[in-house]
């Protein structure tokens, strides 16, 4: 056989494997035992750490059906009502009492969003938040909702409510929010509550958008509002169901 | 060498010219990543189909010979008997390592070198880096486009320095074109990843980072981000780059010129520090 392997000098030999005999430790038993335990306790711990963090997810709100024109206002398919809060403690429309994080800023009630395809959704965002302002003033524009505009009703300098139809915010700073839908390409800026506004006030926003076809859009808010941590981009901006969530188009 | 030796040698040596033959002549029909839209790129992809052919033999031989061993090399009987030891042999060690390192450093020079060109086939010594507001596209000035790209969580925008610094939320470019792209980013680490395009570079806040490509095809490109940032990482992605004709680009800028009239954007910069960094606390 070996002379075949041309790459082997033949020589006559045989091995000798080398006998270990490891002496056992009385107590090895008890001791395995133990590790075993440990390991498995730890595990456990750390996949019901992960399953409990996979399994939260913030509740699907489905839109109000079709709704005629009012006002000034056109027909639309669905309407969703949100409101954009500074904590969560302090929501007027929609409080959420068992909130985990109730200082936190977030959308409300929820953050998963279900439409129908191919039609106007309507949106209306009650804004109590003070403004953060934008880290990229591109964003203070509205864009990719239907007139171009968006309608809101705030407060001025003086703390007298205002009502107009405007395309951008007046300042970038003044943004507390944006309801941002990349692959839909819509984004509309939510300005801050003037600080001369009475307490309890809000400002509220309304816009139009169209959905195309179905699918699981993302949406995010584009201003780093995550009060306390590193960058403004921590917490709520990193945890479903606060700053950003999903847009089921069915 | 004896006879079962030179037997066995032949056979594994006229086995594998033959299959690495094969294997070569299949690997010149396989079209590679990523693609020919810019020069870049397909350098790149020239560069695989190279590493590709070069592997084959290199492949070929080793399942060969590992193949050719276990079947033909199988002890027989039923007994087990303990094998020949092995011993060194100089002169296979000797040519194992130079056809390698001959291999490896041929492959590193040809990579340096494609590195190299990437950069310097791009003449940008008219490139403006200050706001011009001039449209140099289509003139005779060598087509530089400066376009930079803004790394944010979690979306890439992009200005057109050469354009006012008009902001958009979809790459654009001009077909036969030499780009200069700057990328930074407003809060952390990002990277854009413009695949079809070839090239990828990181987005840190405060530095302009510069990379170049030529545009060579029309057609559309996907953008990613290739940096965990955050937990919409994943979704930091555009389908919508597209390189576009000379005149279908001078008509989208023209727009877009048009749409950002009334933003209020920050002067065009290498870098932007905007406030807040840090809200409430």
């Amino acid at each position: 056989m070996r002379k075949y392997l041309f790459i082997y000098k033949p020589t006559p030999g045989c091995y000798v494997r080398n006998k270990v005999e490891a002496q056992r430790s009385p107590n090895v038993g008890r001791r395995l035992v133990v590790v075993l335990l440990g390991a498995a306790a730890l595990i456990a711990l750390v996949a019901g750490f992960i399953t409990g963090f996979a399994l939260k997810f913030p509740p699907t709100l489905t839109a109000s059906p079709a709704r005629l024109a009012q006002g000034n206002q056109p027909a639309q398919n669905a309407f969703i009502h949100l409101e954009t809060v500074a904590s969560v403690d302090t929501a007027i429309t929609f409080p959420r009492p068992d909130d985990p994080h109730p200082s936190w800023v977030s959308y409300l009630p929820t953050t998963t969003f279900k439409v129908p395809a191919n039609s106007v959704v309507t949106m209306q965002i009650d804004q109590e938040d003070t403004p953060s302002g934008l880290r990229n003033p591109f964003w203070a524009n509205a864009q990719g909702i239907i007139g171009g505009k968006f309608h809101m009703t705030y407060f001025d300098d003086k703390g007298n409510p205002q009502a107009g139809d405007f395309s951008a915010l007046d300042d970038p700073a003044n943004a507390a929010h944006t309801f941002g839908i990349p692959d839909l390409g819509v984004f509309v800026p939510l300005e801050g509550l003037n600080a001369a506004a009475p307490p309890g006030s809000m400002n509220v926003i309304t816009f139009s958008f169209r959905t195309g076809k179905p699918g699981i859009y993302r949406w995010q808010c584009f201003v780093p509002c995550g009060a306390g941590t590193i960058y403004g981009n921590g917490g709520p901006m990193q945890t479903l169901g606060y700053m950003s969530g999903f847009l089921v188009v069915q | 060498m004896n006879g079962p030796s030179r037997i066995h040698t032949l056979r594994l040596l006229v086995a594998w010219a033959v299959l690495s033959v094969i294997g070569i002549v299949i690997a010149l029909f396989i079209r590679l990543p990523p693609g020919d839209q810019s020069r870049q790129a397909g350098d790149e992809s020239s560069l695989l189909q190279l590493m590709l052919i070069l592997s084959v033999p290199v492949f070929v031989g080793v399942c060969l010979f590992i193949l050719y061993a276990a079947f033909v090399f199988r002890q027989q009987g039923k007994g087990l008997v303990d094998g020949p030891p092995s011993y060194g042999n100089f002169r296979i060690q000797v040519a194992w390592v130079a056809v390698t390192a001959v291999v490896v450093f041929f492959l590193a020079g040809v990579g340096i070198a494609g590195l190299n060109g990437a950069a310097q086939a791009t003449n940008f010594s008219t490139s403006r880096l200050a706001t011009s507001g001039t449209a140099p596209v289509g003139s005779s000035a060598g087509h530089q486009v400066q376009v930079q790209v803004i790394g944010q969580q979690w979306y890439f925008t992009y200005r057109y320095a050469d354009y006012g610094g008009a902001e958009s939320l979809h790459l654009v470019l001009p077909v036969d074109a030499n780009i200069e792209i700057h990328v930074t980013s407003t809060d952390i680490l990002h990277s854009f990843w413009a695949y079809e395009l070839g090239i990828k570079a990181d987005a840190n806040p405060g530095v302009d980072n510069i990379i170049y490509v030529t545009t060579m095809h029309t057609g559309s490109f996907t953008v990613r981000c290739a940096e965990l940032c955050g937990i919409w990482h994943g979704n930091m992605f555009d389908t919508s780059g597209k390189v576009v004709s000379q005149d279908e680009f001078a008509t989208w800028i023209a727009q877009l010129q048009k749409d950002n009239a009334d933003l209020k954007l920050p002067p065009y910069a290498p870098a932007y520090f905007p406030s807040p960094r840090v809200k409430g606390a």
